[in-house]
């Protein structure tokens, strides 16, 4: 089994119409066993960028406290709140320093940047950034997300719509993943605020 | 192979560990508390390579006993979690990690709410409202699911208790005959003799 | 100066023994995401094309339907990535500041020559663990120069290269069309058959062709120059009705990463 495997995750981001969502599932496991079922794998890096890591827990948390540190540190210098993009390449810096060691740890990175434009990417374990204007997902489910994502995204969806999309391919990828799942949490990121919603899933 | 698992309700937490020790096939000892007193209102217990477990937990315990002296005030059970984590998690990239699987039960005097958080070898940490670790835990998950429910009182804490520790019982190879159970809370840490319960 | 492409922090290692620890237990290590890939570069009669296809893969799984392979080192010089997207990534952005660098220290254009020996001594001292495969081309005071860098830090120049999963099926279209003076829209023809060559028979390669050239003073990047891989539009939406899904709204919002809730101060005697 890959060390990645071996907590089970599902994360999506996705963009509409002037908003972004993003979206993962909430059980933290030890292989087969379930641990937690409300485990936290997406955070707020500021008032409207996410982010999402998937991969194993301890480095879950060792690499969100780093960021924070590093978002911190960047906003006491700047005097001035990141963009999703610089903290992209933040983030993919801090991953390929460790290309020889790496944090076992696939990101996704959700956000509006100041002109509210929407900006979603993925990233591998060593920070290689792959952008899109549509969806990019992470996790054991993360094959399973790909097939729903391709077939129910479609351009241009507000954000309700692109509430009700996000959550029925994550809902539809979990059933088929063993390691993901027991619970759903969604944001809906907008110019005017966040919308967060915890989804009623299947616990098995 | 030991066994150890805690239980939060609204305003307590109790703490369960069997006694026994054992080197191959021979029971060393039978009445080892396995939780170590951080804090009043906060313990740890903690299982698995048992050099590493008096290493780690001793070198926890005095960090921790030392920022209480230092500053005159003892550290909240989230704060303590979070430190330990770190130290195992930095512990686990050097040359000597650490093999052990902890669970952190404490109360928090300022907000008045009790809380465990399970950090496990790899310095994975969850917040969870009831934990176990390794092999028994297989069993005793399927109880605590069974019978927890959030607002629990002391009481029905306790009779959980009894059915996980009559689960390994019965159903588990290794027999634990010894068990130490422990209840924090606002009035502090106090041991209590199952039997009498 | 520091030396030749090498940060002020340089890689950082660890977690190498908790990694190690690990897959001693078993656990086998993370997929990189690879570029597959098909990039070729050839010398026309006026300078150099060069093009690369843009798919991205994660073991079987397509990771990125439209990436960009061909990376800017300089106002003159463009290099193609194969191999580990990352390293190419990296790699490329790392010359490319470098060279900056030694243009501002010199006052003069980079040679590609400089370019090229930057890389290959930088993989070379990784000796293959940096997964680039590169093909470096570019304009300088000396003419076009056009050359492949292996992950290794071996060179070649030549006129025509091709590289990554997809090389064997472009060099096939260079070797039977390539020659000696090409103008510009037979080498950029030529370039965007190579590709789609690649596309269409290397499954580590598809979706749409890039193509750069670049010529004593100018360059021309051509992102898309072809997408012979579009999705056909969907015929109906699949748009849910509002209130499909059934959900709750938590709590407790979630905590601004930099305003986490403090503890309150114990004032109790």
């Amino acid at each position: 089994m890959s060390i990645m495997e071996y907590c089970g995750a599902a994360i999506v981001a996705m963009v509409g119409k002037d908003c972004v969502a993003i979206a993962s599932d909430k059980r933290l496991g030890q292989q087969q066993l379930t641990v937690d079922m409300e485990f936290q794998k997406v955070f707020p890096i500021t008032e409207r960028t996410y982010i999402g890591l998937s991969g194993l827990a301890t480095d879950v948390k060792t690499l969100h406290d780093r960021l924070r540190m590093r978002v911190n540190l960047y906003k006491h210098r700047e005097e001035r709140v990141i963009e999703p993009k610089t903290f992209t390449h933040l983030l993919s810096h801090m991953l390929y320093e460790r290309r020889f060691g790496s944090y076992f740890i696939s990101p996704v990175v959700a956000g509006l940047d100041k002109n509210n434009r929407p900006y979603i990417c993925a990233l591998d374990t060593i920070g290689c950034i792959d952008s899109s204007s549509d969806f990019v997902v992470c996790g054991t489910a993360a094959t399973n997300l790909y097939g729903a994502c391709e077939s129910l995204w479609e351009p241009d969806l507000g954000p309700e719509e692109l509430f009700e999309t996000i959550s029925q391919t994550l809902l539809s990828s979990i059933d088929r993943d063993a390691m993901s799942g027991w619970g759903a949490v969604v944001h809906i990121i907008t110019p005017s605020g966040v919308i967060t919603r915890d989804l009623k899933s299947r616990m098995d | 192979m030991d066994a150890q698992f805690a239980i939060v309700g609204r305003d307590f937490a109790i703490s369960v560990t069997d006694t026994g020790v054992s080197r191959s096939i021979v029971k060393m000892k039978h009445n080892q508390d396995k939780s170590w007193q951080l804090t009043p209102y906060t313990i740890m217990t903690v299982t698995g390579e048992p050099g590493d477990i008096e290493m780690f937990s001793e070198y926890i315990q005095s960090n921790i006993k030392l920022y209480s002296v230092r500053n005159a005030q003892d550290l909240t059970p989230k704060e303590i979690a979070n430190f330990i984590r770190g130290e195992l998690a930095e512990a686990l990239r050097s040359r000597n990690a650490f093999s052990v699987n902890l669970l952190v039960t404490g109360f928090d005097k300022v907000t008045g709410e009790a809380s465990l958080y399970r950090i496990d070898y790899l310095a994975s940490m969850a917040k969870v409202p009831f934990g176990s670790h390794a092999t028994p835990s297989f069993i005793l998950y399927s109880v605590l699911d069974r019978e927890y429910t959030p607002d629990i009182t002391l009481e029905q804490g306790l009779e959980i208790v009894k059915k996980c520790i009559a689960a390994l019982k019965t159903r588990f190879v290794v027999d634990m005959p010894e068990f130490t159970v422990k209840v924090v809370d606002a009035q502090g840490t106090r041991s209590i003799d199952i039997v009498q319960v | 100066m520091s030396p030749i492409l090498e940060s002020a922090a340089g890689f950082k290692f660890d977690n190498v023994k908790r990694n190690q620890l690990l897959s001693e237990k078993g656990n086998a290590a993370p997929r990189a995401t690879k570029t597959g890939t098909t990039i070729v570069g050839l010398i026309f009669k006026d300078g150099i094309i060069l093009g690369a296809d843009t798919r991205a893969t994660s073991g079987p799984i397509v990771a990125d339907k439209n990436c960009e392979k061909i990376h800017y080192l300089a106002p003159n010089m463009y290099c193609c990535g194969a191999g580990t997207a990352a390293d190419t990534e990296f790699t490329t952005s790392m010359a490319s500041s470098q060279l900056a660098l030694h243009s501002l220290n010199t006052g003069r254009e980079a040679r590609v020559a400089t370019a090229m020996t930057m890389l290959k001594q930088y993989l070379f001292r990784y000796q293959g663990h940096i997964g680039a495969y590169l093909v470096l081309g570019g304009y300088d005071v000396t003419g076009p120069h056009l050359y492949t860098i292996h992950a290794h830090g071996s060179t070649d120049k030549l006129p025509f290269v091709t590289m990554g999963s997809g090389s064997l099926a472009a060099m096939s279209v260079f070797e039977s069309r390539w020659r000696a003076g090409l103008s510009r829209e037979e080498g950029i023809e030529l370039v965007k058959d190579a590709i789609e060559a690649g596309i269409f028979n290397d499954l580590g390669s598809g979706s749409n062709v890039d193509v750069c050239v670049i010529t004593r003073n100018n360059v021309e990047y051509l992102r898309n120059y072809v997408m012979p891989n579009e999705r056909v539009e969907k015929e109906q939406s699949y748009k849910f009705a509002p209130g499909t899904t059934e959900f709750i709204v938590p709590k407790p919002p979630a905590t601004l990463s930099g305003e986490e809730e403090g503890t309150a101060m114990d004032v109790s005697a």
